[in-house]
């Protein structure tokens, strides 16, 4: 009976212990305590980079790589603004691959079989710039991996009369925020 | 002779010349004199008689011999040539090219001439910016026209015109044609009919009556769906605004490869499918959210695709019924649908 006494107590003291030390780990990973890994002008780089990256994924998306087509047709003749990609569901399985796959499977099963062109290199930084164009156009989508059956829309990007011309800052909207010749009819 | 069989005649002869196809000159034009006695000039909700026509569209011929879209816009006229009954005419609403090209053109003017009714046909802003329409022209005449067959006036107009973006920028043919390839390119800014056509338009049905039965043709549709995309018709507010006389309109256009469906006041906006490739749908929220096709199986090259017919009643009542190559409709759409 004591001894159990003895033991509860002890129990309390390591448990204790132990929520404080959690209560400690936890204080720590919110603290400040750890410097910036990186300052503005490494950060400004490295999204640079990857807006280079998602630039040339538009570019290669409208055709710009001869060796992707033997019939004429891009990315972008079925997919305008990577529609109906849906990044956010991959790896899922697709049934035209039999198995389970990551996007850059379906990119090129895209590329050789419906545009009859040569598979980019899956590891090729022009296949991760396909993709980082095709994200980027459906950034803030919620990661949902499904089946190749579902579709998800695309993000919205709106334009013309009517609703404010936000240009996707990629490609031919590079840099563009406006539509640049507004209409006399154009709010 | 109506208005219908005389601008058949041309178009034909247009056609057949332009494409050094003599011999199927003469049959055309065999069938077209077989129509003179079926149509009237009068029109009028009263004076409908029933009729069918069909719609073909975006074709998209690329300058690659024996290009799989040269069989589908084939298969497309194939379908319209088995229905039952035949259409009475078929109206092609934009996008025979791919980039523009006279040779495009041609492709496409062969193929749809194994069609034995009259065609009409308007451009497309891929058949346009090449040569800003001449080659178009060149084949099919004005891209404005009107006609009246069996007490119902139609319209077709050029809808793909936008404001000169190309002179400032230096951009050679080739590079205005290739900015207006893309569907999210907003350089081109959106598409309208224009100032001149408006004028044509207010002009055509000043004198027709309120009951008169109105079918318009454009490539882009005649509403803001996504301007994002160029899914609309900058003046569509006023050509609406001079049409509002009429009892009811309805407008078919080409452009989204896609099943849609909206209304606006008395007109209804009734989309088609290409022969080339389907459009997925932007994130819109749709008034008729039934109007949409199944998603299309990318591992099918002919999925999303095919031809449409409209069966137009007594009282200007009409059935909208695509006809796509596999099957794709919602069981709203399966069988027609009242428009």
């Amino acid at each position: 009976m004591k001894l159990n006494k003895i033991n509860t107590s002890v129990g309390y003291v390591v448990a204790g212990l132990i929520v404080s030390v959690a209560f400690l780990g936890l204080f720590a990973s919110n603290s400040a305590m750890a410097r910036e890994p990186y300052d503005k002008a490494e950060l400004a780089d490295m999204q640079k980079q990857l807006l280079e990256a998602v630039n040339q994924g538009y570019e290669l998306w409208h055709g710009s790589k001869d060796s992707m087509s033997t019939n004429g047709l891009a990315c972008g003749n079925c997919h305008p603004d990577a529609a109906a990609t849906n990044p956010q569901t991959f790896p899922k399985f697709q049934a035209d691959l039999g198995k389970v796959a990551p996007m850059r499977d379906m990119i090129n099963w895209c590329i050789t079989v419906v545009q009859g062109g040569q598979a980019l290199d899956a590891e090729s930084p022009e296949m991760v710039a396909m993709e980082a164009y095709a994200f980027n156009m459906h950034r803030g989508q919620k990661i949902d991996p499904g089946l190749q059956t579902r579709q998800t829309p695309p993000d919205v990007v709106k334009g013309g009369r009517g609703y404010p011309w936000k240009g996707s800052g990629v490609g031919y909207d590079k840099g563009s925020k406006e539509y640049p010749v507004p209409g006399p009819n154009q709010k | 002779m109506t208005d219908l069989d005389k601008m058949s005649r041309r178009d034909f002869f247009t056609i057949s010349g332009k494409a050094g196809l003599a011999t199927l000159m003469a049959s055309a034009m065999g069938t077209n004199l077989g129509m003179v006695q079926v149509a009237e000039a009068a029109v009028g909700k009263s004076k409908v008689s029933p009729f069918r026509f069909a719609i073909i569209t975006d074709s998209h011929l690329y300058d690659i011999d024996n290009h799989k879209f040269d069989a589908q816009l084939a298969d497309a006229v194939d379908k319209v040539m088995k229905m039952n009954p035949l259409p009475d005419f078929v109206v092609y609403t934009g996008d025979i090219a791919q980039s523009g090209t006279d040779s495009q053109l041609k492709k496409g003017i062969k193929i749809l001439s194994k069609l034995t009714m009259p065609l009409k046909v308007i451009p497309g802003e891929h058949d346009w910016y090449l040569d800003m329409g001449a080659a178009w022209r060149g084949h099919f005449g004005s891209p404005t026209w009107s006609f009246d067959h069996k007490g119902v006036h139609f319209i077709g107009m050029n809808s793909i015109l936008v404001r000169d973006f190309w002179t400032k920028a230096g951009m050679s043919a080739e590079e205005r044609m290739s900015t207006l390839m893309m569907l999210e390119s907003p350089i081109a800014g959106p598409w309208g009919v224009r100032e001149e056509q408006l004028d044509w338009l207010k002009k055509d049905v000043k004198k027709l009556s309120s009951d008169t039965p109105i079918v318009v043709f454009t490539h882009s549709p005649l509403w803001d769906y996504y301007p994002r995309w160029n899914f609309q018709t900058e003046d569509a507010p006023e050509i609406r605004g001079i049409l509002k006389k009429f009892e009811r309109v309805m407008a078919f256009h080409g452009h989204v490869h896609q099943t849609i469906y909206n209304k606006i006041g008395n007109m209804s906006s009734i989309g088609t499918i290409s022969t080339s490739w389907p459009w997925p749908y932007p994130d819109v929220k749709l008034a008729y959210p039934w109007s949409q096709m199944l998603r299309s199986d990318p591992a099918n090259f002919t999925d999303g695709e095919g031809a449409q017919h409209i069966d137009l009643e007594h009282g200007f009542k009409g059935v909208m019924q695509y006809d796509p190559f596999g099957d794709m409709l919602t069981p709203t759409m399966k069988n027609g649908f009242k428009i």
